[in-house]
């Protein structure tokens, strides 16, 4: 097992290796030069130009640039964003956690939802109510995410203002809350971004639970539990869903990327200091390194959601444990 | 004559599908009694396994057992009983055995548990003494080291122990009759006497009925006491065991007793029967098995035989019967031998 | 099924051979659901390439920004207007026009480029495909729309071909994926070498039996890799870095109304439904296809 995991996690280094060698690939062959916005600001200091210089190297022949900004990428360097006049890591340094709470929530909040839904669809199967459920994941499934987060926006926001309409926190009045306040206006903030996220992604979850349950309902160790007299309940509960549960969990890491994106489109409709707010300001402002920097954090997060989900797998199917 | 244990009245079960309704079992009788072993023989597609799981009820659509069909168990029709009694009895009056052990058990959970959860449904035990009763099973059923392969999941065992925890499963709460649908089948030569020496050593010690399925006659004789021959969906010939084999009426269980390959004795080809059995869907009139009888006359065209009696206990589906000279005079199969093995 | 036997098959009519494709069309032309799909898809489609006769207006027209601007759905403008005037149905009318023509062309490119990629892995084999899938994982790790911002800043100002070659060149990963396994399953495949034995050069041989395996996930591929990229392509208009105004596509008219959600409501809704209806119909058809062809 730890070998297996001591596998992958070099894979992923390998993995995360070639995306910085794509950024780069990115960045150079850019029409012009996306740096100039940094270098040629007056306002920019000194030892900021040196540093990006060390990183980037731009005179050097580019192998060298290319060493450079592996070893400088190795050392947490990302560059330095302008439009925020800080580093790079400092900015999403601090709007990760954020998005890091938005995705954990969706994720739970999803798969618990989507795997109630399947349940649901399988024991009614057949019914009005398994049609029209059906019906409701794929239209769900079908929607784009940011179409979704405006509409949820304007309704819950202006329409029938139930929640803020923006931000993690009241701007205002946070401070002054007590610790019981506090959590309760981060909680309404979180609301409904996280309920945009949760609808849209358990759409997926229902449908691939839904499929997985009725793969495994014909097998013959179904037949076997209802031969030892378990009611119908009992065998979609304990054997069917125990074994339909499997491929779900891969499912876990294959839905990071979908995840990600719809996250970064919730952040920004919704004012959410995550990383995909912070990378879609820095589309509007052309701040490039920010943008990379969002690109590569945004890749490692897939990859280790991928190797998370392996090891999951691993550890819940008994075939695979020796 | 005691009461016999279940008793089987005129069960039709059918399949609705697209090419229309297979009648797979049409109209089958028998009973078996306490403590008997009785055998049902037969070709694929006769229809032994769905009489089978009709016992249970574990038919689904598009199958359904027809109304009139009467199983009677213990003071019950087993057709008509709601959901909760017939669960009831699955796994704990009458219980099943299959042919494939490996995919019969739950991948994912340890072999022990899935045999501790019959005790746990029917039993209301917790888990400790479930848990302690299914491994005093496993035991019994010549499981070694049993405590330990307990914890162990299917893939970790071989086919002949998969097969025991299915046989330990089946025997947890001593039912009156365990139906064994062929359970030796999927495994090796030798480690079939093994299942069968210990399916009928069980038997005695627990004093179960068995109801044993299978398409190898060797098996029918090293068990049975009773035989039952299946024949497209209906019953053609039943007698004691040693009767059948010694004197079989019907020619189909000819055909079947020829067909058996003998040690020692030299032969060219396999005897087969010829032709093919016949559709569900489209069973013929008159007798069945008209077209591949080498003593078939207008008669069986004409008239369905019904289940003359032939001797003491022995019963036979065929005109031959009330025509026996007829059994002189053999003549070619009425079907067209393509060069293909029947069966 | 218990009572099945293999002699059925003997006495079954042989079935006469038909083209996969055709087979699986007439399928899917079964169910209800999809044929209501194939319906609306068509008519959506029309839409699309009628646009210069369906429109209203002129989507690019500004007739009067003072007194026409911001209009809510009015029966001259049953989708309101927008804060240069410009009526809004017709813009969503040409945006369906751009929106599937830039989805059905950026497919190509990722097909085109999925299949060649691949074949190539699946047939070099060794360390040549050992580095290819691992370039293949590097790119998968990156969610396709953050590959794209990070490409599309640095290429301001694009025209409409570049962002079709962009979103091609992103979204043939899984596909390739496909094509390798069927490359990698017919290189072992017995009667490659029987094939060989009799003369036939092995290249000759895998493209006659690779096509046939391949046209099934191609075709599923496709559909669903068009409603993929209506979404993406929405999606980066909408930030403001894919079909720039004065053109419409579904995804800047949503933009256009973004400052103002609740005012312009219009400017959302509309283009957001068709959207839906557009990829709901290409799912529904995608899996319809997927469905027919696994039943084999």
């Amino acid at each position: 097992m730890l070998r297996y995991i001591a596998q992958r996690l070099v894979q992923a280094a390998v993995i995360v290796a070639i995306v910085a060698t794509i950024t780069f690939a990115l960045i150079h062959l850019a029409p012009g030069d996306p740096f100039s916005a940094v270098m040629d600001n007056p306002d920019v200091s000194e030892t900021v130009r040196q540093t990006m210089r060390a990183q980037y190297g731009f005179d050097r022949p580019l192998p060298e640039q290319f060493v450079r900004y592996v070893s400088s990428l190795a050392h947490g360097q990302l560059g330095w964003s302008f439009s925020h006049e800080r580093p790079v890591r400092e900015v999403l340094g601090s709007a990760l956690p954020n998005t890091l709470l938005l995705m954990g929530v969706a994720l739970l909040g999803s798969f618990a939802f989507g795997i109630l839904i399947a349940l649901i669809q399988v024991s009614r199967r057949g019914s009005v109510t398994d049609h029209v459920l059906s019906a409701l994941s794929l239209f769900f499934f079908s929607m784009p995410d940011f179409w979704l987060a405006i509409l949820a926006f304007l309704t819950f926001t202006y329409w029938l203002p139930i929640f803020p309409s923006g931000g993690a926190v009241d701007p205002v009045m946070h401070e002054y809350l007590g610790l019981g306040g506090r959590i309760v206006d981060r909680l309404r903030h979180l609301a409904l971004p996280a309920l945009t996220l949760i609808l849209l992604a358990s759409a997926v979850v229902a449908r691939y639970q839904r499929a997985a349950l009725l793969d495994v309902l014909p097998a013959d160790y179904i037949r076997t539990a209802r031969l030892k007299g378990l009611t119908e309940p009992e065998i979609l509960r304990r054997h069917a869903l125990r074994n339909a549960l499997l491929p779900i969990i891969t499912l876990v890491g294959l839905s990071f990327p979908a995840l990600l994106t719809g996250t970064f489109f919730v952040e920004k409709i919704f004012a959410w200091p995550g990383m995909g707010y912070a990378v879609v300001l820095a589309i509007g402002t052309r701040d490039y390194p920010l943008v990379v920097g969002g690109v590569i954090i945004g890749s490692i997060l897939v990859t280790l959601g991928s190797l998370l989900s392996d090891v999951l797998y691993a550890l819940a199917d008994p075939r695979l444990r020796r | 004559m005691t009461a016999p244990l279940l008793s089987i009245r005129d069960l039709h079960t059918s399949f609705y599908t697209e090419s229309g309704v297979a009648r797979a079992v049409d109209g089958v009788s028998f009973d078996i009694g306490a403590g008997e072993t009785l055998g049902i023989v037969g070709e694929s597609g006769c229809g032994k396994s769905v009489t089978a799981l009709s016992i249970l009820r574990l038919i689904q659509p598009p199958g359904r057992i027809e109304t009139g069909s009467v199983i009677e168990f213990e003071g019950k029709n087993l057709v008509t009983l709601d959901d909760a009694d017939i669960r009831d009895i699955r796994g704990n009056r009458i219980s099943m055995i299959f042919q494939e052990p490996m995919s019969a058990l739950n991948p994912v959970f340890m072999v022990g548990d899935q045999v501790a959860e019959v005790a746990r449904v029917h039993a209301g035990m917790g888990r400790r003494d479930a848990w302690e009763r299914a491994v005093e099973m496993l035991e019994l059923t010549g499981m070694p080291d049993a405590e330990a392969r307990a914890r162990q999941y299917p893939h970790q065992l071989s086919g002949g122990m998969r097969q025991r925890v299915l046989i330990a499963m089946a025997l947890m709460m001593k039912p009156a009759l365990v139906i064994a649908d062929e359970p030796t089948t999927a495994l090796d030569v030798t480690i079939q006497a093994q299942i069968l020496d210990l399916l009928l050593d069980l038997q005695k010690k627990i004093g179960t009925s068995i109801l044993m399925i299978t398409h190898d006659l060797g098996v029918i004789a090293e068990t049975a006491s009773r035989v039952i021959v299946m024949y497209a969906g209906e019953v053609v010939e039943q007698a004691e065991v040693d009767e059948l084999f010694a004197k079989p009426h019907h020619p189909y269980t000819e055909g079947l007793m020829h067909s058996m390959p003998h040690i020692g004795h030299d032969q060219e080809r396999l005897n087969v029967i010829p032709g093919t059995v016949p559709a569900p869907t489209e069973w013929p009139t008159g007798c069945r098995f008209r077209e591949r009888c080498p003593y078939s006359w207008d008669l069986c065209e004409r008239e369905h035989p019904p289940l003359y009696q032939i001797g003491s206990g022995h019963i036979s589906r065929c005109h031959l019967a009330i025509e026996p000279e007829r059994r002189n005079n053999p003549h070619p199969p009425l079907v067209v031998e393509a060069g293909a093995a029947a069966a | 099924m218990p009572w099945q036997t293999q002699d059925f098959a003997a006495s079954a009519p042989t079935p006469v051979r038909e083209s996969p494709l055709a087979l699986a069309v007439r399928r899917i032309l079964r169910k209800p659901s999809s044929r209501v799909a194939f319906f609306v898809l068509g008519v959506i489609v029309l839409v699309g390439l009628l646009a210069p006769l369906l429109a209203p207006y002129n989507p690019s027209a500004q007739p009067d920004i003072v007194r026409l601007k911001d209009l809510p759905p009015s029966l001259a403008h049953p989708f309101g207007t927008d804060q240069y005037s410009r009526d809004v149905l017709s813009r969503v009318i040409y945006g369906a026009r751009l929106s599937l023509m830039i989805g059905v062309l950026a497919t190509i490119v990722s097909l085109t480029l999925g299949v060649a990629y691949g074949a190539i892995a699946g047939y070099a084999g060794g360390i040549l495909d050992a580095v290819m899938m691992r370039v293949l994982d590097a790119f998968l790790s990156i969610p396709r729309l953050l590959l794209l911002i990070g490409a599309l800043v640095a290429w301001p100002r694009l025209s409409i071909g570049a962002l079709v070659v962009f979103l091609g060149l992103t979204g043939w990963f899984g596909l390739s994926r496909i094509v390798r396994g069927q490359v990698l399953a017919l290189k072992h495949a017995e009667f490659v070498t029987a094939a060989q034995a009799l003369g036939a050069s092995r290249r000759r041989i895998l493209w006659r039996h690779l096509l046939p395996n391949i046209v099934s996930p191609i075709v599923v591929a496709a559909t669903l890799g068009v409603a993929h990229v209506i979404v993406l392509e929405a999606g980066l208009s909408y930030l403001g870095i894919g079909v720039q105004p004065p053109l419409a596509s579904w995804g800047n008219i949503i933009n256009d109304g973004a400052d103002q959600p609740a005012a312009l409501w219009w400017m959302s809704l509309f283009p957001g439904l068709f959207m839906v209806l557009t990829v709901m119909t290409l799912n529904i058809l995608g899996e319809a296809l997927r469905d027919a062809y696994e039943r084999r």
